[in-house]
């Protein structure tokens, strides 16, 4: 059993998840908003267990919905910081399709996904980003499918805030977290996560041989793009796009505890009342 | 007295214009009608008519009795419908149409002046004269006097004199109703994706947001949906979703999740025929077990199935009330019959937005903490110091995951304790005909005004039954029907679908067993006369 703090936390030792719970755990006590605004949306996996070992309101909702949870709090809400945090087969496989149309609504809100190629929970499927090739049980003669790659679908969606972080690399990530999270709009992160005990090809040594560290976000759509396609011996990480052109879509129309008005609702209603 | 009136025709000929416009005129003269329609799922093109009956009394269903007037815009409509004309009813073929038409291109410059003309028809049929139409405003004024003159031409003028009128009045179609009780339990967002029959609540809300606080979002889909509406319901706003069987069946698991959470919400279930696609402009109930038994696990609900606008209205507004008090699923189930009736709603309306709280908590607040009735004290993020933490798993009293057996009891008797103040809130149905009749008919949903109706005319012809509409489905308790000695009488299911739904569940919650199924599952909804034909029959077999 793993403890942090007085909570027991129901990841193996090892896991990459922990440098990034302590990260996030880091940035969000740096945020300008007290945990009491900030609501963390998940889905069901290892991943999406995060909000469980953090102190701050969450909802853990369905497999694959935390996009669709975060847009409907968000909306409601646009004074809370709303984040939503799960696994690369929860926010890439299950919820794909909310995926794309969560970034097209570019609400100010952020989408973390733990990347580390595989579905973990229920013990070492493919996932969406899982290199073709890899055999598990499921894919007994490997995986025949062509991985999926996030930060190219999400800039092509038009994601005006698109990065990478490592758990390889925690300081790094905490700076591409906070940066993402204080965005105004849509940042999406997905973010390299060694799982210690069902890949045992993408471990912590093999990003370190890989990884490097980008400069400045490029402002050019196309030029991102194509560093977002860069793979194999070299890997980017940080923040691969940053579009500040783009306003979110949220209006600051708060309407929560701001029920309609009687008398506005009568006077639609008179457009049916006859007299 | 009443006129009953079909006009039939093609997609794309301007049947729904032609309703609108008829309506309107209708209820700024304060008529009392009640209007209908059949139609394709497509756009151009097939067959559609719509249906008016136009009396004296107050009327809430079709007639069946035949038409005194039949307007085709094509010959399939003659074919199909001239059957059906009243001896001495008006036929008006697809040639006096086309003068219509033309009178309103060479006349008005505009098509649309046709339905105009076209209701100045009926108007005059109704006994309307000039003295009689101040209220119709503007350039539609000629127009309906033009159809005056025609009607005196095809000698039709005051045939069916209506001499007696509503008074103050709301005209509402089922969905129209399902809205404002919506907005008038406090409900401030709703998200969707288009489904007939439940596309036009989301349009009604949608405009609604334009004048109030309150939202509506299109997902990319109904598990978006259902999600977001919980979402926002988590963080502070009454919620609802409207969709129909095969939408619905996607939200399958977000019912679970807002039974698990014990988020509030409020699920509209238009019905059509299905399976699958099925018919998908048609009306059918044949959800009602789909909806009984709408998502894994087990958690406390309540099903509604209005009968009426009026009783739309209320049970609309009354969900939102108790999604939030016992926090759970509403489910109102619909059908595309109500959903497409427009009627005249003459009963006084509550009017008032039901206010809600909005309580502050500490930090030692607990979203699920165990009470004695299984319903937590409930605050939303950002109120206080409290931190509101909720999951889809199994949890603790804090909303951490767990995997403590006891406490899955627990958690699990705490969630089902809240059925207890639920059955006490239930909701009486609503009685008709003769209270000591050894035969009552029991019917939900739309079917409610079609089986009272149905009920008078045979007591008119002597034949005693009695009848009970539910507009409370779910749950069913022994209080809600008491008083009527069931189980002494002959019970006759009337629904509209293959099986007897309703039947089986009153078999199940309050073994009750049904001496007869009276069932329609062609997609369209029964008249008066329909069913009360099947009644005389079923009285020669008794
Ligand atoms: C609707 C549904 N389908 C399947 C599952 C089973 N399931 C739980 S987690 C998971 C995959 C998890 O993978 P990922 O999201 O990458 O999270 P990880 O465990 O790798 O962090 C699956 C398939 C489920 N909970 N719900
Ligand atoms: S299975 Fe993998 S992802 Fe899950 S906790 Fe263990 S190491 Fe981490
Ligand atoms: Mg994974």
């Amino acid at each position: 059993m793993v403890w942090v703090g007085n909570r027991e936390i129901a990841w193996c030792p090892g896991c990459g998840n922990f440098p990034i719970r302590t990260a996030l755990e880091s940035v969000l006590k740096e945020l300008p908003v007290p945990p009491q605004k900030i609501v963390l949306t998940s889905g069901i996996g290892q991943a999406a267990k995060m909000p469980h070992y953090l102190d701050t309101n969450f909802f853990n909702g369905l497999h694959g919905r935390a996009l669709p949870l975060a847009v409907g709090i968000k909306i409601a809400r646009p004074d809370l910081t709303v984040i939503a945090v799960s696994g690369d087969g929860c926010n890439y496989g299950e919820g794909g399709n909310h995926f794309i149309h969560t970034i097209r609504k570019n609400l100010d809100l952020t989408i973390l996904t733990h990347d580390n190629k595989v579905y973990a929970l229920t013990k070492g499927q493919s996932a969406p980003t899982t290199d073709r090739g890899t055999m598990n049980n499921l894919d007994p003669q490997g995986n025949e499918n062509r991985p999926f790659n996030p930060l190219a679908a999400a800039i092509v969606m038009g994601a005006p805030f698109v990065a990478r972080g490592s758990a390889g690399d925690p300081d790094h990530l905490k700076e591409v977290l906070k940066e993402a999270i204080l965005f105004k709009g849509t940042a999406v992160v997905d973010i390299f996560q060694p799982c210690v005990t069902f890949n045992h090809i993408n471990t912590y040594q093999w990003y370190k041989d890989r990884v490097y560290r980008l400069g400045k976000p490029l402002p050019d759509r196309y030029e991102a793009l194509k560093t977002a396609e860069i793979w194999g011996e070299r890997i980017p990480i940080g923040v691969i796009f940053r579009d500040e052109g783009v306003m979110p879509r949220q209006s600051d129309r708060i309407i929560f505890r701001e029920p309609p008005e009687d008398k506005a609702l009568g006077a639609m209603l008179s457009q049916q009342h006859f007299k | 007295m009443e006129l009953n009136l079909l006009i039939g025709g093609e997609a794309g000929q301007g049947l729904a214009s032609f309703e609108n416009t008829l309506v309107d005129i209708l209820s700024k003269l304060r008529f009392r009608f009640f209007a209908t329609k059949n139609y394709m799922s497509r756009v151009r093109g097939g067959h559609n008519y719509h249906m008016f009956r136009i009396s004296e009394n107050p009327v809430h269903a079709l007639s069946g009795d035949g038409w005194d007037i039949v307007v085709a815009l094509d010959r399939e409509s003659e074919q199909r419908h001239k059957p059906d004309l009243k001896k001495g009813g008006l036929f008006i073929s697809l040639e006096m149409t086309e003068e219509l038409n033309k009178q309103a291109r060479e006349k008005y410059g505009r098509i649309t002046a046709a339905n105009e003309i076209l209701s100045g028809v009926v108007l005059s049929a109704m006994g309307c004269g000039d003295g009689d139409i101040a209220r119709i405003e503007g350039d539609s004024l000629d127009p309906v006097r033009t159809g005056f003159s025609l009607a005196n031409k095809w000698d039709v003028a005051d045939r069916y004199p209506l001499s007696t009128r509503a008074g103050n009045h709301y005209r509402l179609d089922g969905n129209q109703a399902l809205a404002i009780g919506a907005l008038l339990g406090g409900c401030q967002f709703m998200a969707g994706y288009p489904m007939t029959p439940s596309t036009s609540i989301m349009v009604y809300f949608a405009a609604a947001a334009l004048e109030l606080t309150v939202h509506f979002e299109q997902a990319e889909d109904e598990i978006a949906a259902l999600n977001m509406a919980l979402g926002a319901s988590y963080a502070g706003l009454r919620s609802m979703v409207a969709t129909s069987g095969g939408g619905f069946a996607l939200m399958q698991e977000a019912v679970s999740l807002s039974g698990m959470t014990e988020t509030p919400v409020v699920i509209i279930v238009g019905q059509r025929p299905g399976p699958s696609t099925g018919l998908p402009t048609r009306t059918e109930q044949a959800d009602l077990n789909f909806v009984l038994h709408a998502g894994h696990g087990e958690f406390p609900r309540i099903v509604f199935a209005p009968g009426s606008p009026a009783e739309a209205v209320l049970l609309a507004r009354k969900s939102f009330e108790l999604a939030d008090r016992f926090q759970i699923p509403v489910f109102i189930l619909s059908d595309q019959y109500f959903a497409d009736s427009q009627q005249i709603i003459e009963e006084p309306l509550d009017t008032g937005i039901i206010a809600r709280e909005y309580n502050v908590y500490g930090s030692d607040y607990r979203r699920y903490a165990i009470t004695e009735n299984g319903v937590s004290p409930v605050t939303y993020p950002g109120l206080g110091d409290a931190l509101v933490r909720v999951d889809s798993d199994e949890h603790d009293e804090s909303g951490s995951i767990t995997e403590d057996l006891n406490l899955r009891v627990r958690m699990v008797d705490k969630r089902l304790a809240k059925f207890r103040g639920i059955r006490d809130e239930a909701i009486a149905p609503t009685p008709m005909g003769e209270a000591d009749a050894d035969v009552f008919l029991v019917c939900w949903g739309s079917n409610g005004p079609i089986v009272k109706e149905a009920v008078e005319r045979l007591g008119g012809e002597g034949i005693r039954v009695g009848g009970l509409h539910f507009g409370q489905v779910f749950p069913l308790t022994p209080g809600m029907i008491d008083r009527y000695g069931l189980h002494r009488r002959k019970v006759v299911a009337v629904e509209n679908n293959a099986t007897g739904q309703f039947a089986s569940l009153l078999k199940r919650e309050l073994d009750i067993t049904v001496s007869g199924r009276i069932l329609k599952y062609d997609g369209t909804c029964f008249t008066v006369n329909e069913l009360c034909n099947e009644m005389r029959t079923y009285f020669r077999k008794v």
